[in-house]
């Protein structure tokens, strides 16, 4: 008997394995594939696997509008941190905090967005867009701010969701001895509760940053012919024209955002990311 | 210490408040307004182009097939994220935290770069196409450019990683050792799976489905390329009715139509939710 059970978890744990060794090729083939292919550069229109050399022409091939295109991305998912952090914080302190009637119903307004689908939100901004325009001359559609109220929009959610699970964790009683010892209400606030609750933070501005970054929907709306967001020039050249430097750019893109979000993870820790998934 | 601290509230709230209701209010008002072409709208209110969806059955399909296609990428995603995330949540080692970690960061990368790395495996000289050749099951290539089997593969890439994360949540709560009692009392793992586990954690993972099926329905990017303009889901549509034929009225109801839809299975899916959670914020 007790030789048994250790085949039986053996015969488990080999089950276990396979299943998640092929549900793992699945899960990042298409990006690690994108990688392998950037590398076999050819004056071809299509990408054979296994790739035939190695050269790192794409990589020096790199047309300028990807990096122009790129330094867009990064500041309107810069400025949608930023925004969605400042209204994101307070509205989830808010709510957790405060003692009012209809918190549930202020909270599912909060987290409304992430319930339109973007392609809706894009039609809605263009007309709301349109409407201002005509309004007050301020047109917003093909503007950076345009894009950055847009992504906001849908950013903020996220923000909220994670403040809203690490204040829920938060124990009130540290702040409390705070406040005994002689903490005033803003030393408490600096010194106690946004240390503690900066796991929330981070891995809410994460998100921010993270969605805004990968947002094509509202911002094909959105995005005028000058001012065109990375996603938005990629899905733009693989409609319209395929070209073996778009892998390396998406290449180069995967490897810094891998780190970034393996850095913040390395921080924060992974139940924070896990338990907002869960909230969507 | 009595902190007001709803008094933080306030500004982000109005603020939040005041962006939702203005973009929802102002589209909604767009799609009761006729196109008279180039992307100018009767001054007139009407239900004229909510009459068009129901009279024309271009729209009543494209809905249906936003439908089949979210359902079967919904399956697609569920038969890989449901053994993942049990796996995951089971599993004692510091692989667990490893693997996590790597679901986490393929769910950030856009979408579209997962879009491009499907094209090249499916591409007719890929390594998809050259096993099967290989394998001599097929004698020319298989496209999925412009197929539906191609749109459902691109909307499970879509949702795969945010799904497996949130069946994790959910069974992640159920305790191992339930499951342990199980077989101490003779069932086998599959049983304790079936008899156990799965039953404690349906409502969870019958509101996560949902979602997924949800954020299918809205999925445009991956559809938009693999589609190639032969696959009409609606979110297609939309985009196609407002850019390239400048209808805002007529982009605006279907959008409306998509919008409407997709809230009627969240509220499906939060009464799920409600009649087996109670209390709680969250």
């Amino acid at each position: 008997m007790s030789e048994r059970i250790p085949a039986y978890r053996l015969r488990r744990q080999i089950l276990a394995g396979l299943i998640l060794a092929v549900a793992y090729i699945i899960v990042l083939g298409p990006i690690v594939f994108v990688c392998i292919a950037s590398f076999d550069y050819g004056a071809r229109a299509y990408v054979i696997f296994p790739p035939e050399r190695f050269t790192l022409e794409s990589y020096w091939q790199i047309p300028q509008r990807y990096w122009d295109a790129l330094w867009v991305s990064v500041r309107l998912a810069a400025v949608t941190m930023v925004a969605a952090c400042a209204i994101g914080i307070p509205a989830a302190i808010g709510v957790v905090r405060g003692r009012f009637a209809g918190k549930r119903l202020i909270l599912t307004m909060f987290r409304f967005p992430l319930q339109i689908p973007s392609v809706v939100s894009g039609v809605a901004f263009l007309q709301a867009y349109y409407a201002v325009g005509d309004w007050t001359g301020w047109h917003g559609v093909g503007s950076f701010a345009g894009l950055a109220i847009a992504h906001t929009f849908a950013a903020t959610p996220y923000v909220v969701g994670t403040m809203v699970t690490a204040l829920q964790r938060f124990d009130d009683s540290v702040e409390e001895a705070a406040v005994i010892l002689g903490a005033s209400t803003m030393g408490t606030l600096w010194q106690v509760t946004l240390p503690m609750l900066r796991p929330g933070i981070f891995a809410g501005a994460l998100y921010a940053f993270m969605v805004s970054f990968a947002e094509v929907p509202m911002s094909v709306f959105l995005t005028g012919s000058t001012l065109l967001t990375f996603p938005v020039e990629v899905f733009n050249s693989m409609q319209f024209d395929f070209e073996p430097t778009i892998l390396a750019i998406s290449t180069l893109v995967t490897v810094v955002s891998l780190f970034v979000v393996w850095l913040v993870q390395r921080i924060v820790g992974l139940d924070m990311f896990v338990k907002v998934g869960a909230a969507d | 210490m009595k902190a007001r601290w709803e008094l933080i509230l306030i500004p982000p709230a109005v603020l939040s408040a005041a962006v939702l209701i203005l973009s929802q209010a102002m589209f909604l008002k767009g799609s009761l307004h006729k196109d008279l072409g180039l992307g100018r709208l009767s001054p007139m209110m009407s239900l004229h182009n909510f009459l068009e969806l129901v009279a024309d059955s271009y729209y009543v399909e494209s809905l249906w097939l936003s439908f089949v296609c979210s359902a079967a990428a919904t399956v697609a995603t569920a038969l890989i994220a449901l053994p993942v995330a049990y796996i995951l949540a089971r599993m004692q080692s510091r692989w667990a935290a490893v693997l996590l970690s790597a679901v986490i960061i393929a769910s950030f990368i856009t979408i579209v770069i997962k879009v491009l790395g499907l094209l090249l495996i499916f591409s007719a000289e890929g390594p998809f196409n050259s096993t099967l050749k290989w394998l001599g099951l097929v004698g020319s290539p298989v496209a999925i450019i412009g197929t539906i089997p191609g749109v459902v593969l691109g909307l499970m890439y879509y949702t795969l990683g945010f799904a497996v994360l949130l069946f994790y949540s959910v069974i992640v709560t159920i305790s191992r050792s339930m499951e342990e009692a199980a077989e101490i009392h003779g069932a086998t793992r599959w049983g304790a799976i079936r008899q156990v586990v799965l039953p404690l954690c349906l409502p969870g993972l019958a509101a996560g489905a949902l979602t997924v099926f949800n954020v299918s329905m809205g999925g445009f990017s991956s559809t938009a390329l693999i589609g190639g303009g032969k696959v009409l889901t609606l979110p297609i549509i939309i985009q196609r009715t407002v850019i390239m034929e400048t209808n805002y009225g007529l982009g605006a109801a279907v959008a409306v139509l998509l919008l409407c839809t997709v809230l009627a299975i969240n509220v499906w899916s939060s009464i799920i939710l409600m009649r087996t959670r109670t209390g709680g914020l969250v």
